[in-house]
């Protein structure tokens, strides 16, 4: 029971996060049609500037989110200006070899850089507590804490304000959007920018536990399209129950089965995601649009 | 120029390029004798075994572009079948438990086994719609290097198989070079037959092929499942002349993403485009790898980028005629007119020219 209890809580923990990693894929994918599979590559940007602020300014990996969200940002309204722009009206085979391209461009550019020498962060908030039998440790519970806070956050943005509203349009009806006057390439690059700096960020939060190294992207990526998958696009309360599934199935294997650590996670993921797209393909909770219009080739 | 003049130049340009064709095959078959005739001349054994890695790409690079390219299922994971292909010539060769198999019969067990996985894998996959396979298949080849990887009583596990290992350069060459022809003329003859177009109906419109009484699933599965065959003969010949497989250089990340790449910088969905494409990027990274070692993967991200938004048609189609002129002189032309400031009258992206955004 014990160790039941520990795999649901290390299972709710990691699917946290990656609920809070993959909604930067998930919108962008939703209101652009853009598959981006260069997602992982910049929660990898984000890991690793915490990184260098970590060990070279001796900041707190946390509190590095301030410098990370902004930069991200930044980085993301440019990418989108300069190469997604190009790809966003063309067949999906386009849009996934360019930033399959730009995937393989940063991670090398990194490895360049830095060496592929995987690192982690040192954070203060080390140590654990007990409850019973059970460990809960306290970065994780952070990660928890923060991935929450990013979603409602992202919720807010999108339901509350003016500009969150016209990303939704955007998403819902390009054409209708531009005749009520909303520029479409700016909230595109908006978009883009805002996604970009929520999935750094959760490369900043995972870096404590995390191996941050150049090629940590690939796996984050598939796992975020299989997330993504589940929970419908753009759908945020989707992708917390899309993300807590597959980290609890995850976290169950590796307890359970025997000799195979986390490896065969991914492939669990996998089959789970086959089986969802070829039952239910609009995805378990809906989402910003009907899946078949990004599904055209 | 009249009709019967036209004809006349079209059916001496196709003598033109049979003769090339045959020319350039007999150069490359009496290519090996190099070694033979003097101790130093340009044909040396690794000559011979760079030319064996071409072959090898182009026979992969065109299996690709069965499935990639003529249904336009974009495979993200088809190194899988050339994986399992490797792996189960291997441990075919250095059974421990029976009688260790000789190569040849190695090999077609190898291939059977990627066919038999391309049936299992694509009755659920091919259902999925574009990115959905795409990613579906990716996960596929993930998931089979973990396997694999686990399986140590079958497979060596992470310690790999070493293979009796075979120095015959020229067997290699020859080898390979007759598969990529092989499956350069197979690919030549799906793309003329009834067959083949019924899979270019799939590509432009699986709905209305579908209609028109196509039995879609079937040659869906048809195509990936010859595709996956013949990957995995590639795979057997490349596992017995590495004689070294370990889950990581067999299920290698670029393998796959490397035949896309060909295959788009060729011409997708056209028979020369892979040849094209694999031979040209082989010795452009052979000299790229050899400048700038640690920039070559940036080169090829940039260079996988660059052909996707500036040649969409591959090299190919850049010099194919149509209607007017070739695609290469209707850039230059365009190059032009935007030279001379004149609006460009955009022929991708149906709402291409109101893409400047309404304002407010």
């Amino acid at each position: 029971m014990d160790q039941f209890l520990q795999a649901l809580i290390n299972g709710v923990m990691l699917g946290a996060f990656y609920a809070a990693m993959m909604l930067g894929f998930s919108v962008i994918w939703g209101v652009m049609g853009v598959i981006n599979l260069a997602h992982g590559e910049f929660i990898m940007l984000g890991a690793y500037t915490t990184w260098v602020l970590n060990k070279d300014f001796g900041w707190e990996p946390f509190y590095a989110i301030v410098l990370v969200f902004p930069l991200l940002f930044i980085v993301g309204y440019i990418v989108q200006r300069v190469l997604i722009n190009r790809v966003v009206d063309q067949p999906i085979l386009v849009s996934l070899l360019v930033t399959f391209g730009l995937s393989i461009m940063i991670a090398n550019a990194v490895k360049l850089a830095y060496s592929a020498d995987p690192r982690l962060t040192d954070t203060r908030f080390g140590g654990v507590w007990n409850v019973g039998n059970v460990t809960i440790p306290v970065t994780k519970t952070i990660i928890l804490g923060l991935a929450l806070v990013i979603m409602a956050s992202l919720w807010a943005f999108l339901n509350g304000t003016r500009t969150g509203k016209a990303i939704r349009a955007a998403a819902q009806n390009k054409q209708a959007a531009r005749i009520v006057g909303i520029d479409i390439n700016k909230i595109y690059a908006l978009t883009f920018g805002i996604c970009i700096a929520i999935t750094g960020v959760a490369g900043t939060m995972i870096s404590p536990t995390l191996a941050v190294h150049p090629f940590m992207g690939a796996p984050l990526t598939l796992r975020a399209f299989a997330i993504t998958a589940l929970a419908g696009l753009g759908s945020i309360p989707g992708a917390l129950m899309g993300g807590m599934l597959l980290g609890i199935v995850e976290s169950m294997i590796g307890i359970y089965v025997d000799r195979i650590g986390t490896n065969l996670a991914i492939v669990a993921a996998f089959v789970l995601l086959v089986v969802v797209l070829v039952t239910r393909p609009q995805g378990l909770f809906g989402g910003l649009r009907p899946i078949e219009q990004a599904e055209q080739l | 120029m009249t009709a019967l003049a036209t004809v006349d130049s079209k059916v001496r340009t196709t003598r033109n390029k049979q003769i090339a064709l045959a020319v350039l095959f007999l150069a490359l078959l009496i290519m090996p004798l190099g070694t033979q005739v003097a101790d130093q001349t340009w044909v040396t054994n690794s000559r011979l075994f760079q030319f064996t890695q071409m072959f090898m790409l182009i026979a992969l690079a065109s299996n690709w572009n069965l499935t990639g390219g003529f249904i336009g299922y974009v495979d993200f994971g088809h190194a899988v079948f050339f994986g399992l292909g490797a792996y189960a010539t291997g441990v075919m060769m250095t059974n421990q438990h029976s009688i260790q198999w000789p190569f040849w019969p190695a090999v077609i067990v190898g291939a059977i086994v990627a066919a038999i996985f391309a049936v299992m894998i694509g009755f659920p996959t091919l259902r999925l719609k574009g990115p959905y396979f795409s990613i579906a298949m990716l996960g596929t080849f993930v998931a089979m290097r973990e396997i694999v990887r686990v399986s140590k009583p079958v497979t060596g596990g992470g310690v790999g198989l070493t293979l009796p290992p075979y120095l015959n350069r020229a067997l290699f060459y020859y080898l390979t070079l007759g598969l990529a022809a092989a499956i350069i003329t197979f690919a030549w003859w799906i793309r003329r037959s009834e067959f083949g177009s019924s899979l270019i109906a799939i590509r432009e419109d699986e709905v209305g092929a579908e209609m028109r009484g196509i039995n879609t699933t079937l040659h869906k599965i048809t195509i990936f499942v010859m595709a996956g065959f013949l990957t995995g003969i590639v795979g057997g010949i490349w596992a017995y002349q590495n004689t070294f497989i370990d889950p990581d250089i067999v299920f290698v990340d670029s393998r796959t993403i490397d035949l896309v790449m060909m295959t788009m910088l060729g011409g997708l969905g056209t028979v020369a485009g892979p040849v094209v494409g694999a031979a040209a990027i082989y010795w452009l990274r052979d000299v790229v790898w050899a400048a700038f070692f640690d920039w070559h993967l940036m080169i090829q991200g940039s260079l996988l980028i660059a052909i996707v938004l500036f040649v969409p048609s591959g090299l190919v189609g850049l010099f194919r005629r149509d209607g007017s002129g070739t695609s290469l002189q209707r850039l230059w032309g365009r190059w032009l007119a935007k030279q001379g400031d004149e609006p460009i009258e955009a022929d991708m992206g149906n709402d291409a020219p109101t893409d400047q955004g309404t304002q407010p």
